[in-house]
Formats: structure tokens, sequence, C-alpha cells
């Protein structure tokens, strides 16, 4: 088979996974050799879907011994079947780096033949590119689910990040869409990674640093193929960043590819606004200080789709606004329908040197949209309508929600 | 008072140490290659001298801080109209309020020229990203880029660390700058006409597969090409070979 078809199909079956963060790690370069790691990512290109293009997302094979059900490369699906030789994949990797097409390589792999087995072809690859062909630029690698602890410690000594994909959402998920995969197999390897990691910090007190998986580790969560309530997985998200400290949580939109009772209609449209959604409000537990539980709770157990996390929080919470933008930490200033973490670090390096007023904000061009309604300026209110729930929902309302909604009309429909 | 400049950054901390000796206000500070004559204006035309720049340079340094001095850099990259008498503004402040003049933000010169930093610096790693390479017969690999902004300085250190081992040239169509790596040392050139005709290219094959990965990776069911434009304009995609049709 021609390396252009190879390339294709291991392409298209490597997409789902949304993952093609580049950030994170501060490999050097080493004198005279190839490559280096950006701390903060670089993104190559955008695909005609708006996603980033920072890492060569190719399978190592797509020839699949599961048969989970959501999964395009399940075994019993009538598929294009294609597998790499490392030597072909560490070519495509380097010409493409050469070039400045890509920031590294994002190697995930179908279970071939066994998973040690496949986590012995992903080792063999990255040892050629880092010993042979000296790359020293981004590579971020699946763990194969069930894979011996072992492999997976070789593999986080060459590769910059290590991620697991739970995808299913909850146990009951995990059993009825994938049978041949356990909770455990999943959880083992992760909370195995985020030990290494630590010890790998440790050791450096003592002597020269050994990396392990320097960009720290991430998962993927499917939205939409279970019943799953955005409770359920937003609970699971802040569990996995505090227990074991992953750097990200991804969520995809389910876009059905199969046929199966258990699953959504194969016209179903990806829920990208549910989607959307969530990764707001898991923004707001990475960065803005909030805790899942203050989103959503048993009796309110999915998002708005009107209004975003932040100020459907703030519309059950106006009892705390407004909030005087001279004097509230930035904790609070944080927690402000429309002012995002850059405007809110602006604000208060700004408010040293002299109170500001409403008219200084504009100039700093923080966005009073919305903002306006839950702050004061020097003591005075520009919202101009009472703090109220019901006047302030429809003013608040996501008017481009109807536009996203149109993206989402399915293009299957000639099926 | 029109303080005329070579264009150089050395020439703008010129007119800022020329303004402080004559206890002068200038109202703009030009470059001569956009300089036009008003009526009734007085102009003084500035000598840039590399003493006096390296003082100014210094008292920004050392008076104000690393950051405003790399803020004041990158703002005058952007080649604005009005960035040297709001960069002269800014050192002003800056010497008499100290290193918090970078967040004082409430007034319009501090935040004109931050602005203008923050552009040049998205743009610039927006090219981290988007800068192709074309491999030529010659084992030289060739980059045009055509930027808003004079960052091909900034893009050549990037490119010399991870790029080590091979030779490049990154050539600024706009600017007719271009810079050549040889896998030791970076140097420029403001050679007019750079021209790479198809026949010392060597690149079809890995172009090719580039394009190929380009389409298959996209999920078409959740095509969004607004998105894909907001965050690569399409006066960039020229350039790319992934763009090209």
């Amino acid at each position: 088979m021609e390396i252009l078809d190879k390339l294709k199909i291991l392409a298209d079956s490597a997409k789902y996974d949304v993952s093609c963060s580049s950030s994170g790690s501060n490999r050097k370069n080493k004198k005279g050799q190839l490559g280096n790691a950006a701390i903060s990512g670089i993104c190559h290109s955008w695909a005609d879907d708006g996603r980033c293009i920072s890492l060569l997302k190719v399978l190592f094979s797509n020839c699949c011994i599961y048969d989970c059900k959501y999964c395009v490369n399940r075994a019993s699906n009538d598929h294009k079947r294609a597998t790499f030789t490392p030597d072909e994949l560490c070519e495509l990797a380097i010409e493409f780096y050469r070039r400045n097409y890509i920031e590294g390589l994002f190697l995930s792999s179908a279970v071939v033949k066994s998973p040690d087995y496949t986590m012995e072809l992903i080792i063999s690859t990255l040892k050629k590119l880092r010993y042979d062909f000296h790359f020293n630029g981004y590579i971020h690698i699946k763990s194969i689910p069930g894979a011996d602890l072992k492999l997976i410690h070789q593999a986080g000594l060459l590769a910059d990040r290590m991620s697991t994909n739970i995808e299913l959402p909850s146990v009951q998920g995990l059993k009825l869409l994938a049978p041949q995969k356990s909770h455990q197999s999943i959880i083992k390897p992760m909370a195995f990674v985020n030990e290494q990691i630590q010890d790998s910090n440790e050791l450096t007190i003592y002597r020269k640093k050994q990396l392990f998986v320097p960009a720290g580790q991430t998962t993927q969560l499917i939205v939409g193929a279970t019943p799953d309530s955005d409770l359920t997985i937003l609970n699971l998200s802040q569990e996995l960043y505090n227990r074991f400290r992953l750097k990200r949580v991804y969520y995809s939109a389910y876009v059905p590819v199969n046929v199966d009772t258990n699953l959504p209609a194969i016209t179903t449209s990806p829920p990208l606004l549910r989607e959307h959604r969530i990764y707001q409000a898991d923004w707001l537990l990475r960065f803005y200080g909030f805790n899942s539980h203050e989103l959503l709770d048993e009796k309110h157990p999915s998002f708005d789709i009107g209004v975003d996390p932040k100020c459907d929080w703030a519309l059950r919470n106006l009892d705390k606004f407004p909030v005087e933008i001279n004097k509230a930490p930035l904790e609070m200033l944080l927690r402000v329908p429309g002012i995002g973490y850059k405007m809110a670090q602006r604000i208060v390096m700004a408010r040293r040197i002299a109170p500001l007023s409403y008219e200084d904000l504009k100039k700093m061009r923080v966005v009073l949209k919305r903002a306006r309604y839950f702050i004061t300026c020097k003591g005075v209110y520009y919202g101009g309508v009472d703090i109220d729930t019901e006047v302030l929902y429809p003013i608040l309302a996501d008017k481009t929600s109807s536009k996203v909604m149109q993206g989402q009309v399915s293009i299957f429909d000639a099926s | 008072m029109i303080y005329v400049t070579d264009g150089s950054f050395e020439g703008i901390l010129t007119a800022v140490f020329e303004a402080y000796v004559n206890k002068e206000e200038p109202e703009s500070i030009v470059s001569k290659e956009f300089f036009q004559m008003q009526l009734g204006s007085e102009v003084r035309e500035i000598k840039t001298d590399s003493e006096r720049s390296h003082r100014v340079n210094n008292a920004i340094k050392n008076k104000v801080s690393q950051d405003a001095l790399e803020i004041i850099y990158r703002a005058w990259l952007s080649e604005h109209n009005d960035v040297g008498v709001a960069i002269y503004k800014y050192i002003k402040l800056g010497l008499q309020i100290g290193s918090r003049v970078v967040s004082f933000l409430q007034n319009p010169d501090i935040l004109m020229v931050n602005d203008l930093s923050q552009k040049v610096f998205q743009e610039y790693h927006l090219f981290l990203g988007i800068l192709r390479f074309k491999k030529l017969k010659n084992g030289i690999y060739y980059s045009k880029i055509e930027p808003d902004n004079n960052i091909i300085m900034l893009l050549t250190v990037h490119f010399a660390e991870r790029m080590a081992d091979q030779p490049w040239i990154i050539h600024d169509a706009r600017r007719n700058i271009s810079a050549l790596y040889n896998t030791e040392e970076v140097v420029y050139t403001m050679q007019k006409e750079i021209r790479i005709s198809e026949d010392i290219c060597e690149d079809s094959v890995f172009e090719t597969l580039w394009k190929n990965y380009f389409q298959s990776i996209a999920i078409e069911s959740r095509k969004n090409l607004r998105l894909q434009r907001s965050f690569m304009p399409r006066r960039y995609w020229k350039n790319l070979p992934e763009k090209q049709l």
C-alpha cells in the first residue's frame, strides 16, 4: 500500500480524538539536533472544522481486536485497514517537522494483536525518533488500556505527554458499549503515570532530571453517546483534576459512525452546543476557581443552552452582585460574567495606580456588554435595569446560539 | 516639532534622548521613509547615535523594567504611524513612575503601545506555526512570509533553535528582508528580490502528503469555515500549501 493511502486512512481514523495541544513541555534542543518543544504550544494550521492542527495525529494501526460499539475502528466494521511501519511513520513526522507543518507527533493506535504488542510498536517508533533521528520535538502518545505498566513506564520516558482515554463517563456506559475494556484497565495506568510524574519531579533534587511525560497526562470523554448528564461528566472531570492532576480533560461531541441499538441513531447530529457549554465549565474549573457542585447539582443537572455556565451561576447567585470593580478581590472579578481571566488581571493591575471609572474600563476595552449588569464603578451602577433573574435572563441569553444550532444540521441527510 | 529618524529602533531611542536634551515635546516622531512635509511645523532630523540610544536603552532597563523595554521594542516592530511619539510618552512616563507604567492602561499612550505590542506578539506567535518551509534541490529550506508587522527578527531566534541542523532562508517579501541560517549563525540581507523557480524545488511529495493529511483530519459533520478563518485569516493563505487551490 502507498504511504499516501496509509496516511489518509490512519489520519481519518484518528480524527475523532480531539486533543491536539502541544503545550506544557520544555524539552530543549540539543545542540545541532532537530527540534524542541514550546511551553505555550504552537498551532500550525486550522482544519476545515475550525480545529487546530498542531501535531501529526495518526493511528499506528486501525486493525483492532476490540469491538467497542461507539468506535469507527471496531473489529466488526467493514472498513479499510492499514498499519504503518515505524520507519514510514518516522519519515513522515521528520519531513513534516522540517517544513514546519507540525509541532510533533500524536501517536495512538487500535489494539493490534494485544495491548502489549501494540505498546511495543509505539515504543519502537519513539525510540527511532528520539535516538536515530535525534528528534527533540513534541510527542504525545496514547497509553493502550491493559498494557503492562513496565511498557507504559518505558514510553513515558520518551514522550512529552501521555493520555488514556476514558471515553465513556460512567461505568455502566463502559459495560454497555465497550465490554472488552474494564474500568480498571483505564484507571490503573492513569494512577501509575501520575505517581511516576510526581516521582520524576522529586528525583530532580538529587540528580540530573529524568524527564517523564513532562507535559503531563490528559484524557477524553465522549459527550452524548450515553445518557450521562452534564453533572456526571463535570463531577468526573473535577475528580480527575484533583486525584490524577490531569492537565486537560477533552470533550468530544459524539459523531454517530455506527448503528447499534445502544447508541444514538446514525442521523443524530453531534451535540456541539452541549460540548461547548461543558468546555466553558471546564475552563471555570481550571482557571476561575469554580467547583463542579457550584455549577450543577441534582436539581440542576445540565447546563442552560441559552446562557453560558458562568452567567447561569451568576443568575442563581444574584445576592453576590453587583461587585465594586475597584475593591472586589481577583477571585470575585473572575466570577463576573463577561470578564475573562486576562481582563480581570488587567483591572487589578490598573486600579493599583488610580481608581477606575466606567469610562476607564471602556478605554481598557473591557467588554461590558454583559459585565455591566454585575458591577459598580466608584459606587455607581451602570446596568440600567433591576438586578433580577427574570429581567436579566432575556438580556443575557446567547443570541448566537441559534447560529451554533445551524451548524448542527445533520450532514447525514442523504442516508 | 516633528522628529524624523532613520526608522531604526536605535533611531527612536536617540530621538527620545534629543527630546530630553533640547527640552522639547515632539508632536510626532516618524521615520524618513514615511515622512511627509507639513506646512507650519518645524522639523528636526535625528542622527542615530549608538551611544545615546544605548543610554536610553539602559535607562529603561534599569529605571523602568526589562518588561517595559520588550513591550516598547515589540510595539516599534508594528511600524504604526503614531508609534514613535507614543513610545516617547511611554518612556517619559516610565522614567517618572517606574515599573508600574506597564499597567497604567487608563492612559491612552500606554494603552496604545501595549496594544501594538500585543498585536505584534500575536502575529509572531501565529507565524511560529504558519510559516512553511519548502525544501530546495540544494538542501536549503526556503520560506516566504508576508506578515503585517516586521517580525522576522523575532522569528529567526525561534527557528535557529528549532531547525538547528538544517540551513534555511526566511524571506519577508513585503519588506525585502531575508534571514539566512547556515546551521551556525543567522545573517540578514536586504536583497531586492529573491525568485525561487519551481524547478529548484524538491518538494511536491511531502507537500502532497501534507495537503492530503489536512483534508483527512477535518470532521465533515463539524465543518466550520468561519471559525477556521478567524484563527487563520485569508490574507495569510497564499503562502500556505494546504490552502492553495
